[in-house]
């Protein structure tokens, strides 16, 4: 039919305007002259140049660290909170859902701004070296986007079981240590790790917080970047970012295979991906 | 035997709680606690022996008030293209193509959605450039160089990138819910495809739209790097207002109460829309016969 045509072709054109920037810093990356902007010919200087300047090896260091960091943190934290919600409702848990609703909904900068009045006063005015630190101050301030989202995928994924499985444990004498080890968390570790990996690439992400709460030596990739547009942008930037496009590709690929091992449709992985 | 289940259960929570009274809610105390204080001197951020409402008087200045409206607009649009731009498409992927297709067109759509936000907006400034490749494609075909880099255009066609998968993937799994049946039945009954569209698979989609609307706006009312990227000096926002109190200016109270007038801002307008959308509703639902339940 015409408007089924008409849908298709519009279909396509969305996925290529999606796909467009993404090419375009793919093929710029190969750009062998001095500005990014300026394409002067093919070559891989920008991937050298790129994986041996210091300044770049150590932002993505930085980036990495504090993304691997805020994935254990906020799995951590939002898992546990995630199993509270699913398996026990009243007043605190809705309480506790509009809380991280709301940080859902904040405007980032206002963490921003927010976490750097507060990790300037932890470290100076209540002299905890901890918040002078600056992968440690990434780590908590990512944690702190990306909490509910590992909750809410993880009470997801919870409120789908049977609670009489663990009734069940509990009637054969399985302590609550046990119970938990041996079959909830089994039953829930898929959720766990996307709400994980999602953890992991809204930190790598992360921009606005990241300039805030990093202190210098220690600024992460974006803010490495970010600050790079006033001085001028160069290739190694673009050829840097291909090489953190497909890492974040293989760690996509492994939640949505993962996903699907555990049983779930292409548009529960969407959905669950999307984070809820 | 449950309240033994459920006494661990509760304590589960317990880390998130601290955590997020530790690092959300007694941060953001604090931002509001300095947005009533003042800038103590030249070389001082914040001070709060005086108590006053002051900076927000200064907050709600000409210049805040215009890059308020600036941000307000090009949000609004923002989301109304990215509708416009994703109800098709979200409609077409749940609906039309092949299920074996979906997973493999919808990880594509995933795929930008996971790509660094800032790297994307770069590929829009290269794409953008004078010297780009959408220019030199212009010139080619016999037009202008093109100068679009540093306008609002460019900073409206940014947002709309950015935020387009936020839109596109809670409408595609509410239209991924509706039920075939239901629009079967709809044309069973005579309704044309326009009729089927209006009456039986929008309503039934409203939820995604409204979550949709909500995912793309609140973000983007806050954000100001793809404005920086693509509209330098024309592509104020909000939260570069805020920002620059803070790294530049180094007043941290009237940073402050900027940031806290526009959570207020932003938060108002939502509850403002949702109440006005909420009672259109109600309007129209009583007007209509059928009542469609959702297929859960």
């Amino acid at each position: 039919m015409k408007s089924d045509r008409l849908l298709a072709i519009w279909g396509v054109l969305v996925l290529a305007f999606l796909f467009a920037p993404i090419l375009i810093i793919v093929v710029y990356s190969f750009n062998s002259g001095r500005l990014l902007t300026s394409w002067q010919g093919f070559g891989f200087d920008a991937y050298t140049a790129g994986t041996s300047r210091p300044a770049i090896r150590a932002a993505v260091t930085t980036s990495v660290q504090s993304a691997v960091g805020a994935a254990l943190l906020s799995a951590v934290i939002g898992s546990l909170a995630g199993l509270a919600l699913a398996r026990r409702g009243g007043r605190w848990a809705a309480v506790l859902t509009l809380l991280l609703g709301l940080t859902l909904v904040t405007p980032e900068i206002m963490d921003a701004i927010s976490l750097l009045g507060w990790f300037v006063s932890l470290n100076t005015e209540a002299g905890l070296p901890l918040f002078g630190d600056g992968v440690a101050r990434l780590v908590i301030a990512h944690s702190v986007l990306s909490t509910a989202v590992v909750t809410f995928i993880v009470r997801a994924r919870v409120a789908g079981l049977d609670s009489r499985l663990e009734e069940a444990a509990a009637d054969l004498y399985a302590t609550p240590w046990r119970r938990f080890r041996d079959v909830t968390l089994p039953l829930a570790a898929p959720g766990v790790l996307a709400g994980g990996l999602m953890a992991f690439t809204l930190s790598l992400d992360n921009t606005i917080v990241a300039s805030f709460v990093s202190l210098p030596g220690a600024s992460p990739w974006p803010v490495y970047v970010f600050s790079a547009l006033r001085a001028g942008l160069r290739p190694e930037i673009a050829a840097v970012s291909t090489l953190l496009l497909v890492l974040t590709l293989v760690a996509l690929a492994v939640v949505a295979l993962v996903l699907r091992r555990s049983g779930d449709s292409p548009s529960d992985i969407a959905r669950t991906m999307a984070g809820g | 035997m449950i309240r033994r289940l459920r006494a661990p259960h509760g304590a589960l929570a317990l880390p998130a709680w601290v955590f997020l009274l530790g690092f959300f809610v007694a941060p953001v105390a604090l931002v509001v606690w300095y947005s009533f204080g003042y800038k103590p001197g030249l070389f001082g951020t914040h001070a709060n022996d005086v108590l006053s409402l002051d900076r927000y008087g200064e907050a709600l200045s000409g210049t805040f008030l215009r890059t308020f409206w600036n941000t307000l607009r090009i949000a609004v649009v923002g989301t109304l293209i990215c509708l416009v731009v994703a109800l098709p498409f979200a409609y077409w992927l749940a609906v039309k193509v092949p299920a074996r297709w979906r997973g493999l067109l919808l990880a594509l759509v995933l795929v930008p959605f996971w790509t660094n936000f800032l790297v994307r907006t770069l590929g829009w400034q290269i794409a953008l450039s004078p010297e780009g490749p959408v220019s030199s494609l212009w010139q080619v075909l016999g037009g202008d160089r093109l100068d679009v880099l540093y306008t609002r255009a460019a900073v409206q066609l940014g947002v709309v990138y950015n935020y387009l998968p936020l839109m596109l993937l809670p409408l595609y799994v509410a239209l991924e819910r509706t039920s075939h049946a239901l629009r079967e039945a709809s044309r069973d009954l005579g309704a044309g495809r326009f009729r089927t569209l209006v009456d039986v698979t929008l309503p039934l989609a409203f939820p995604g739209v409204a979550s949709g609307c909500l995912l793309v706006f609140v973000p983007l009312m806050g954000d100001y790097v793809t404005a920086t990227v693509l509209g330098g000096a024309r592509g104020n926002m909000v939260g570069q207002l805020v920002a620059g109190q803070f790294q530049t200016a180094q007043n941290w109270a009237l940073g402050s109460a900027m940031a806290v007038v526009l959570v207020l801002f932003t938060a108002g307008t939502v509850l403002l829309t949702a109440g006005v959308v909420l009672v259109v509703r109600k309007v129209v639902r009583t007007k209509r016969r059928v009542e469609l339940e959702m297929a859960a």
